[in-house]
């Protein structure tokens, strides 16, 4: 016993002496007097040390497209999978996976300013800030915190012009559907179906962008009662027998498969947009992605759900 | 002399052979510490982090060379991530080798009375509850993993529990049956997870790729004390592969060891899981490969576990992190994939049987 509990603490001393060798103090970053402090999307309060940032990453595709359509390329230091929008952003360093980026890669990149997104919130946004990084969420749910999303970058970035102008093309684009598709009454308004997945049966509910994007064109989302992204019975999909059907396409899902899926499916055949022939693929990149191009995916939505107002 | 053909005799290593073997592994272990703290997704020269490591030890200053992102990188990135794979590998290998031990069973492993089931569903409960909680600088997903393991791990010994005794083959049932359960619960829970899905779904994989230096303040303390603990009672454990009854007569109180050993071994685990998430095959097969080729003594099998499991899960996760960067495979595909050929390799040469 008295051997095993010297050599115990042998052990332990060792351990501790070693690993206070490493254990480093607090890498020591300064406060800086902050020209500006915002409340990020995620509602974070973040302090600004400056308004002019010239190493920028953005770990989300539709953050990237924000960045670039400001024109701010030039400064995009690093991107993670999937930002392929416009061409140049898909030549930029990779920092890894949009879900786990490489916090490595990301050092390496020496930002002045991160762009993350909802998915980052539990796990990369806090070990980013550790290293005294900045980093600024970006994390709309609906079309105005979209417009609010690129007016915020524009703020942090000093753009606000070209935000704005950016802003006022959108928001044109947006009017020239809202306009015919504001007052139509309830009855003609056209039940759609939106899918987000063949197998298990996924659709989004009324809480979602996709809701907004359907209710905006004109149309009403059937499966509006639920919330996220839910799984839904076959049953009910027939029983509430949609006019129009819209995939999201683009990740494994394109309009093909839609079909297929559909087609193989004879307990759909009879509702009424398998009777006339009303599937619609709509990409994901315009209709997932929460940067300037949403308001492409929404003219898509537009035009299937109502193809005799626009063309 | 007998005609007779003696029987090939396979010889324990001498204690001496042993002591050498810790000392070795304890270098190697540091090589390792080193090397792994050297390589990584950023090509970072092998001058520059001897530097950037040389500078951080006390009385050593060394004007930098380096930028500060780099630094940051080698200190604050690479170097916790290395010694919590260290600390984890070595715990899951200790705690695997004392469940081994306990339940005199080659199949037991850390996971095997519900810590796994237990600290994926508080973790799971710490995802989908409204982020942005902390505690003393800490998530809600690792409090609430620690906290699931240990929760699972009391349930099972109450319902395992008969009077003063605690029947190791209850104990096992008892941890499967509520494993089942709390494993069906996570998958229900994942469904319904919507968008934070796949952040779970990562988190369960095990990974190492979020380490800090804050963690390994929480987890070190909680490893150090459990395998402290159960080195001590080493020489105890040796008796318990007797039957209980002969250990008993032979002076050990049974159930007393039953219950600190288990408390130990689970508090390791759960520390370990608590922020890395479930990694496989460490506990379960290093404790085996190091009785292969040192012995079932287990005062030396539980610190050469402690060296080995350690060493392995560094190299591992270089490996996780380095083959296809930037992205990364997760560890428990790479423990798996390494370690059991080798496993099996050790098998076949010895051609004995070990337990």
């Amino acid at each position: 016993m008295k051997t095993t509990l010297k050599k115990l603490g042998l052990v332990c001393l060792a351990a501790i002496l070693f690993s206070s060798l490493f254990i480093s103090c607090d890498s020591g970053t300064e406060s800086p007097t902050a020209p500006l402090t915002i409340t990020d999307q995620l509602g974070r309060t973040v302090t600004l040390e400056t308004t002019d940032p010239q190493r920028i990453v953005s770990l989300a595709p539709a953050n990237t497209e924000i960045l670039f359509a400001l024109g701010l390329g030039d400064k995009v230091v690093g991107v993670t999978d999937f930002s392929d929008y416009p061409p140049e952003a898909f030549k930029k360093p990779n920092v890894g996976r949009y879900d786990i980026p490489n916090i490595e890669l990301v050092l390496a990149a020496d930002p002045d300013l991160i762009l993350a997104d909802s998915i980052h919130q539990s796990e990369i946004i806090p070990q980013l800030e550790s290293h005294g990084l900045t980093v600024v969420a970006i994390a709309p749910a609906t079309f105005d915190e979209i417009f609010d999303s690129i007016r915020m970058v524009g703020e942090i970035t000093g753009t606000t012009a070209k935000a704005e102008e950016l802003l006022e093309d959108m928001e044109a684009r947006v009017e020239v559907i809202t306009e015919k598709t504001e007052d139509l009454p309830e009855s003609e308004r056209v039940s759609v179906f939106y899918l987000v997945w063949h197998d298990p049966l996924m659709t989004s509910g009324g809480d979602t962008l996709i809701n907004e994007m359907i209710e905006i064109g004109g149309g009403r989302n059937i499966f509006e009662d639920t919330s996220g992204a839910a799984m839904v019975e076959l049953e009910e999909l027939i029983a509430r027998n949609p006019q129009v059907i819209i995939a999201g396409v683009g990740m494994g899902l394109d309009v093909e498969t839609t079909m297929q899926v559909f087609e193989s499916e004879p307990r759909l055949a009879e509702t009424d947009a398998m009777k006339n022939s009303r599937v619609y693929g709509i990409h994901l990149d315009i209709s997932g992605r929460t940067g300037p191009r949403i308001v492409e995916g929404l003219e898509a939505f537009a035009r299937a759900i109502h193809p005799e107002l626009f063309e | 002399m007998s005609s007779r053909a003696q029987p090939a005799m396979i010889m324990e290593p001498s204690r001496r052979a042993r002591i050498y073997s810790l000392i070795g592994l304890a270098v190697l272990l540091l090589l390792a510490i080193i090397i792994a703290t050297g390589v990584g997704s950023v090509s970072i020269s092998f001058p520059t982090t001897f530097s950037i490591l040389a500078d951080r030890l006390p009385f050593v200053e060394i004007t930098p060379t380096w930028p500060d992102n780099i630094a940051a990188i080698i200190v604050d990135v690479r170097l916790p991530r290395v010694i919590l794979a260290g600390l984890v590998g070595a715990a899951l290998a200790v705690a695997g080798a004392t469940y081994q031990g306990l339940f005199r069973n080659p199949l037991a492993d850390p996971y095997l009375i519900g810590v796994a089931q237990g600290a994926s569903l508080g973790a799971v409960i710490g995802f989908l509850l409204p982020v942005g909680w902390h505690i003393a600088g800490f998530g809600l997903i690792p409090l609430l993993a620690f906290a699931g393991a240990l929760l699972a791990t009391v349930t099972v010994y109450l319902l395992a529990r008969v009077g003063k005794t605690l029947p190791v083959t209850t104990l096992i049932l008892a941890g499967v049956a509520l494993s089942a359960l709390l494993s069906s619960i996570v998958s229900y829970l994942i469904i319904s997870a919507g968008n934070k899905m796949h952040g779970i779904i990562f988190w369960l994989m095990g990974s190492f790729s979020q380490s800090q230096w804050s963690e390994i303040e929480i987890v070190l303390p909680y490893v150090a004390a459990g395998t402290a603990v159960i080195i001590i009672f080493a020489r105890l454990l040796n008796v318990m592969q007797l039957d209980e009854e002969q250990a008993q007569q032979l002076g050990v109180n049974v159930e007393r060891l039953k219950i600190i050993l288990l408390a130990a071994a689970t508090l390791v685990t759960a520390a370990s899981v608590a922020f890395v998430g479930t990694i496989g095959f460490v506990g379960i097969i290093i404790p085996h490969a190091v009785r292969i080729i040192w012995g079932a003594d287990h005062r030396f099998l539980l610190p050469l576990a402690v060296l080995t499991g350690a060493t392995f899960m560094i190299f591992t996760d270089l490996i996780a992190r380095t083959v296809m960067a930037p992205a990364e495979i997760p560890i428990g595909v790479i423990t798996a994939i390494c370690g059991a050929p080798f496993f099996l390799y050790l098998l076949r040469r010895r051609k004995k049987a070990i337990f």
